[in-house]
């Protein structure tokens, strides 16, 4: 210290906050922007000029306020050209010239020419869905195709089977929404209902939990396919808006892995949703697999398989960043995303007052693929319990409980078929009063219902304060 | 929102080493970047208890402010993170504070018990099991306090010798803080008192009255503003107070000697002043000191500290001048925010946008059509109206309707703002001339229409973005899509679901159709067709008046989720509806019109009527007594009779029966809506969303399986 505290004359330094450094970026026509923003880094995106679009929805031109991206492996693409402000870091970002979005785009006119011929038939529109290997890109189609149908003014049922990520909930649960209303450019899919207004609409999301990372483990996945096709096929006939659109089913890429030629879960899929649309991406083998199965089924309404190359622009996601995807998911659904700040709520609860399900060791562990032939005993046998009940403990301290529709005393198998309200999360357990302290997204009672914990998503260390 | 946690956090904790005093408008400052940056809030939140816990004594209390307002007025999640450890930040900071202080930290606390004043929301700032602990807590603390007190006075009587705190009694148990050893002698020294004759008023009484167990607060900075600055109101970026001035005599002495110079300079520049000579003189008593007497650092360090305090006012740097608040005596309840900014101003708008298209192009089109087609409209108008909307404008302003679409139509013609404009000046568009696009046929669009089919058809073309919007990007696409897309179809008839969009659509669903073959001019389907574009989301509307008049819905829309006091009321979110309700549960278009969409299910719109009419909702007043006398349940508001002519009879307006009680009706609304019960927990969105419940099953959720 030269001199004394305060009688520098010199203005203080670092009370000026940094002026963020904006530079433009022109996009030629059917060119891509590619960014990858970590989660410890925020990217705004402006447009100035021209159109662009994120994955099929259009950004606002002129916007006040710019778009801002965290954790976002993300592409812009621009029909037209156009002039974007970009500030803020990436971890990598460059201009792409060929990109797939032609092909993309003509599977959408495709389809539109479905729909318009099953509205004037009165019959349900396309079900299509989306195969391939991990981060070929399917969450990514899906999204374009939504965004389009939306813009010719359809109203898809967009279904999420696809544990790794969830889709207006959190990774670990299956969704059905029909999408009416702009997708949100910044939140991934957008939001569920909020108890306020929203800047984008909110999502309506038929929601139910799975609890573990992938398809092929345990005995949970067939019945839960099974069960919502029901829903969104009583969806499809009795909503005349989402009739004509049709269902587009995105998928984890575990079940495209086809060992020994078994695609057991894509078979179960197709029929139970009654798809007719195949779009194979990014895989020949699969491709081949999937047409010479489904292209000549002599019996059945015949499946068009389609193959779409993978983008250029598919990045591999680490599981390091998957697990912080999973991360700000759950946050974003008791915290809010953005702006939108939520209030969640805190109660104690008894252990007697709160019934936790946990997935049967014995279920889990007994994989389909062990059991050669059981391809339509999708139901467990009676004796074989799906799940155990589970005594509260420190143990389960930073889990999420999913909390389901049914009561506590209903049969397994309704527990688990049945939807789910929401989630809480487990802030703390006192061993010694035996008591639960639970983060709920709102106030007011929790449910008595049965509740069911997963091993998926991991514990979230340090939701709340740490 | 745009920098990663750490930089926020940093940023945050840097304004708060800043504050020292209770001055309103940095707290407010403060809550303003903790709102802005909620999704940092974990980190701030986690800096803030840092900085309470590990500033000194005195610099606390308007740290707890920061927390005070910041949970009042942003609410979770801060609330929820702050929480947490609030009890170890408020009982940490509430043993090392002095008594007056611990007073307003009560205060603070009591109204942490309480809702935030005006909230819609009933809930205590801070969750009860947290308050109740620290509660507790206060008053075990003070009955050992009180015990505390009366021993040290009653020694201090005994011993007669007020100068010393009793080393016996742990000073932490006493309001007395940890440095006051040497008080007494600066205080006592007429010559160490005498540079600041000015100040005595304002300390004397304090000091006084208050003799043992009473601290003199430390922060002269505090204590003693100069006069001279008060009225500059901004608080200083020195940080003087922050580190603990390093006891060094040399640079003491020199700083003196800047002083004694500098006032000097004051005398000779302004030798009518008499307060100079007198300070000038009381420094020079101070240099003798500081030279001939061996002084103890605590001393010294005052001196230093007065030094500094008296340096600016002396002579104030030409930009920052130190102006140490007054702490407001007032008990800071909850700190007025002020918002950043209103949604919009007109006059800001205008004054960024420029008016005039560039005039490069003398008699380009939009000029051209500006003075055809809006002859009255001055041209700023329009560009104003999206965002604007007025919140008395009918939701489809049918006569009005040209105004908007017209409005809509030119706001094409803004350019764009100076700091996006291109570096390069884009080559002019081909030039089309007018006649040549009036003599092309109408097309599809209505030809009846003064000139909003040209409009359109101009659009259409890429012909008014390009020539002043959209400079570069327009131009590399060839003009042959548009055009194709202008050219009447030979099957209309095949495609009635896009009107405007004609091109062909041949892609039929196989690998080979879809994969093969580029379709530019399908793309106009995505874009040209809808001309019509939302400017705050980018949704397209087609331009025919019925796109126009879903845009104007829309925007309407857009104008009521645009609500100020979200923050406020604690929004959460909902539980997710379950499978009945979801198959029942038709999407509503905010740009639909609002009555026939939903007239195909068998729930009329039950939340319109509600809503609407909730306030209207009244009983009768009822005969028996104990009914009337009972209050709302849930406000435990009585309800106040009223003569209401159509009802020719005594009324409750706003109220409603259920089971054989009396709610109020918006009272019921909320508790059912808002998860006050479980099974109206559930509820879909608010109407505002365009939403409906499905009220049938909404008390009695089914759980019989479907199939």
């Amino acid at each position: 210290m030269n001199a004394l505290p305060g009688l520098s004359l010199s203005a203080p330094q670092e009370a000026i906050p940094q002026a963020p450094v904006f530079r433009t970026q022109h996009l030629p026509a059917g060119s891509e922007y590619r960014f990858e923003v970590p989660f410890s880094q925020t990217l705004r995106i402006k447009l100035l000029s021209g159109t662009a679009e994120l994955f099929g929805t259009e950004l606002a031109p002129h916007s006040k306020d710019p778009y801002s991206f965290s954790g976002t492996k993300g592409a812009i693409y621009t029909w037209h050209g156009c002039v974007l402000e970009l500030s803020g870091e990436t971890e990598s970002e460059y201009i792409a010239e060929e990109t797939q979005m032609m092909s993309y785009a003509n599977a959408h006119f495709a389809l539109e020419n479905v729909r318009e011929k099953a509205k004037r038939i009165g019959q349900i529109g396309p079900r299509i869905l989306v195969v391939g290997p991990e981060n070929a890109g399917k969450t990514s189609v899906v999204k374009i195709l939504t965004a389009y149908a939306i813009k010719a003014g359809r109203q898809p049922v967009v279904v999420n089977l696809d544990p790794r990520q969830g889709m207006l909930s959190l990774p670990g649960s299956f969704t059905a929404t029909t999408f009416s209303s702009v997708v949100d450019v910044e939140e991934g899919w957008g939001s569920s209902p909020i108890s306020g207004p929203s800047a984008t609409p909110v999502k309506m999301p038929l929601v139910y939990h799975y609890g573990l990372a992938s398809p092929e483990e345990g005995k949970l996945f067939k019945p839960l396919v099974t069960r919502m096709a029901l829903a969104v096929t009583s969806r499809l006939e009795e909503d005349p808006e989402a009739k004509s659109s049709g269902c587009i089913i995105d998928t984890p890429g575990a079940i495209s892995h086809g060992k020994g030629g078994m695609y057991e879960n894509i078979h179960h899929i197709i029929s139970e949703f009654s798809v007719n649309v195949l779009l194979v991406l990014g895989s020949e083998r699969l491709y081949s697999d999937m047409s010479r199965k489904f292209s000549n089924r002599p019996s059945e309404e015949p499946v068009s398989v389609i193959k779409l190359d993978k983008s250029g622009g598919c990045v591999d996601r680490d599981e390091s960043y998957m697990k912080q995807l999973r991360q700000s998911q759950i946050r974003a659904y008791f915290f809010g995303h953005g702006a939108n700040t939520l209030s969640p709520h805190t109660h104690w609860e008894d252990y007697g007052s709160v019934t936790i399900f946990k997935i049967a060791e014995g279920s889990s562990k007994t994989n389909a693929s062990f059991l050669p032939g059981d391809d339509d005993d999708v139901f467990p046998s009676a004796t074989v319990p799906i799940y155990e009940k589970l005594t509260p403990s420190p143990m389960i301290q930073n889990c999420l409980l999913a909390v389901t529709n049914a009561s506590p005393n209903d049969k397994q198998e309704a527990i688990r078929d049945s939807s789910i309200m929401g989630y809480l999360y487990v802030t703390d357990v006192e061993e010694s009063k035996h008591k639960l302290k639970l983060l709920a997204p709102l106030s007011g009672r929790i449910p008595p219902n049965a509740m069911v914990m997963g091993s998926f998503p991991e514990d979230v260390a340090g939701l709340v304060g740490g | 929102m745009s920098l990663p946690s750490a930089e926020v956090a940093a940023d945050f904790k840097d304004a708060l080493q800043d504050l020292k005093v209770n001055s309103r408008p940095e707290i407010s400052n403060l809550t303003i970047i903790a709102k802005e940056n909620t999704e940092h809030a974990q980190a701030i939140s986690r800096e803030l208890e840092n900085h309470i816990r590990t500033t000194r004594p005195e610099w606390k209390l308007p740290a707890l402010y920061v927390l005070d307002s910041i949970v009042k007025n942003v609410g979770t999640p801060y609330t929820v993170y702050l929480g947490r450890n609030l009890y170890r930040t408020f009982m940490d900071a509430y043993s090392l504070m002095e008594v007056s202080t611990r007073k307003a930290m009560e205060g603070l606390l009591k109204t942490w018990k309480q809702p935030v004043p005006e909230s819609m929301d009933t809930r205590p700032v801070f969750p009860a099991d947290i308050t109740r602990d620290i509660e507790n807590a206060l008053i075990k603390y003070r009955t050992v306090a009180i015990q505390q007190q009366a021993l040290s006075q009653k020694q201090a009587l005994q011993h007669a010798v007020p100068a010393r705190p009793i080393p016996a009694v742990p000073w932490r148990e006493t309001p007395t803080p940890p440095q006051n050893a040497t008080r007494y002698t600066p205080s006592n020294d007429p010559r160490v008192r005498q540079p600041m004759p000015q100040q005595m008023p304002q300390q004397m009484p304090q000091q006084i009255p208050q003799q043992i167990p009473q601290p003199i607060p430390q922060s002269y900075g505090m204590q003693y503003p100069p006069p001279q600055t008060a009225q500059n109101q901004f608080q200083p970026r020195s940080d003087y107070e922050d580190r603990k001035p390093s006891v060094d005599l040399n640079k003491l002495n020199s700083d003196i000697d800047q002083l004694i110079n500098s006032t000097k300079m004051q005398w000779a520049s302004n030798p009518s002043d008499a307060g100079i000579p007198q300070k000038l003189k009381a420094l020079f008593d101070l240099q003798t000191i500081l030279k001939h007497q061996q002084l103890p650092p605590d001393q010294i360090r005052q001196i230093q500290e007065q030094v500094i305090q008296l340096t600016p006012a002396v002579a104030p740097p030409p930009s920052t001048a130190p102006t140490p608040m007054f702490p407001t005596p007032q008990q800071h309840a909850a700190t007025p925010i002020q918002l950043p900014g209103t949604p919009f101003s007109l006059s800001q708008f205008l004054a960024t946008a420029p008016p005039v298209p560039p005039p490069s192009t003398p008699a380009s089109l939009p000029q051209m059509l500006r003075q055809s087609a809006t002859p009255v409209q001055p041209f700023s108008m329009p560009m104003s109206m999206p965002p604007l909307y007025p919140p008395t404008m009918q939701p489809v302003p049918v006569p009005a309707e040209s105004t908007p679409s017209l409005a809509q139509l030119l706001q094409q013609f803004r350019p764009p703002a100076p700091s996006a404009a291109p570096p390069l000046v884009p080559p002019a568009p081909p030039p089309v001339s007018l006649p040549h696009l009036i003599s092309q046929p109408p097309t599809t669009l209505n030809s009846a229409g003064s000139a909003d089919w040209l409009l359109a058809a101009l659009k259409a073309q890429n012909l008014l973005p390009g020539s002043s919007a959209t400079p570069s990007s327009m131009q590399t696409t060839p003009a042959q899509t548009p055009v194709s897309s202008l050219l009447p179809s030979r099957d209309l008839v095949d495609r009635p679901w896009s009107p405007s969009a004609n091109a062909l659509n041949d892609v039929e669903l196989t690998t080979a159709s879809i994969t093969k073959r580029s379709r530019p001019n399908l793309i106009a389907k995505l874009y040209e067709a809808l001309p019509n574009q939302c400017v705050t989301c980018g949704r397209r509307f087609e331009s025919s008046p019925k796109g126009k008049e879903m845009k104007a819905r829309h925007m309407d829309w857009h104008f009521k989720v645009k609500d100020p006091d979200v923050a406020k009321r604690g929004v959460h979110r909902s539980w997710y509806i379950n499978e009945r309700e979801w198959i029942e549960f038709r999407e509503q278009d905010d740009a639909a019109p609002t009555q026939p969409a939903n007239g195909t299910t068998e729930n009329p719109g039950v939340i319109g009527v509600t809503k609407r009419e909730t306030k209207d909702q009244y009983i009768h007043v009822p005969t028996n007594a104990s009914l009337v006398q009972a209050p709302c349940p849930i406000c435990q508001e009585k309800f106040e009779p009223q003569w209401l002519v159509e009802a020719n009879d005594f009324v409750w307006m706003d109220a409603i029966k259920v089971n054989d009680k009396i709610y109020h009706a918006t009272c019921w609304e909320e508790y059912s809506r808002g998860g006050g019960a479980v099974e109206g927990g559930r509820s879909t969105p608010d109407s505002v969303l365009g939403k409906r419940k499905a009220e049938g099953h909404e008390l009695d959720p089914p759980r019989v399986k479907m199939w």
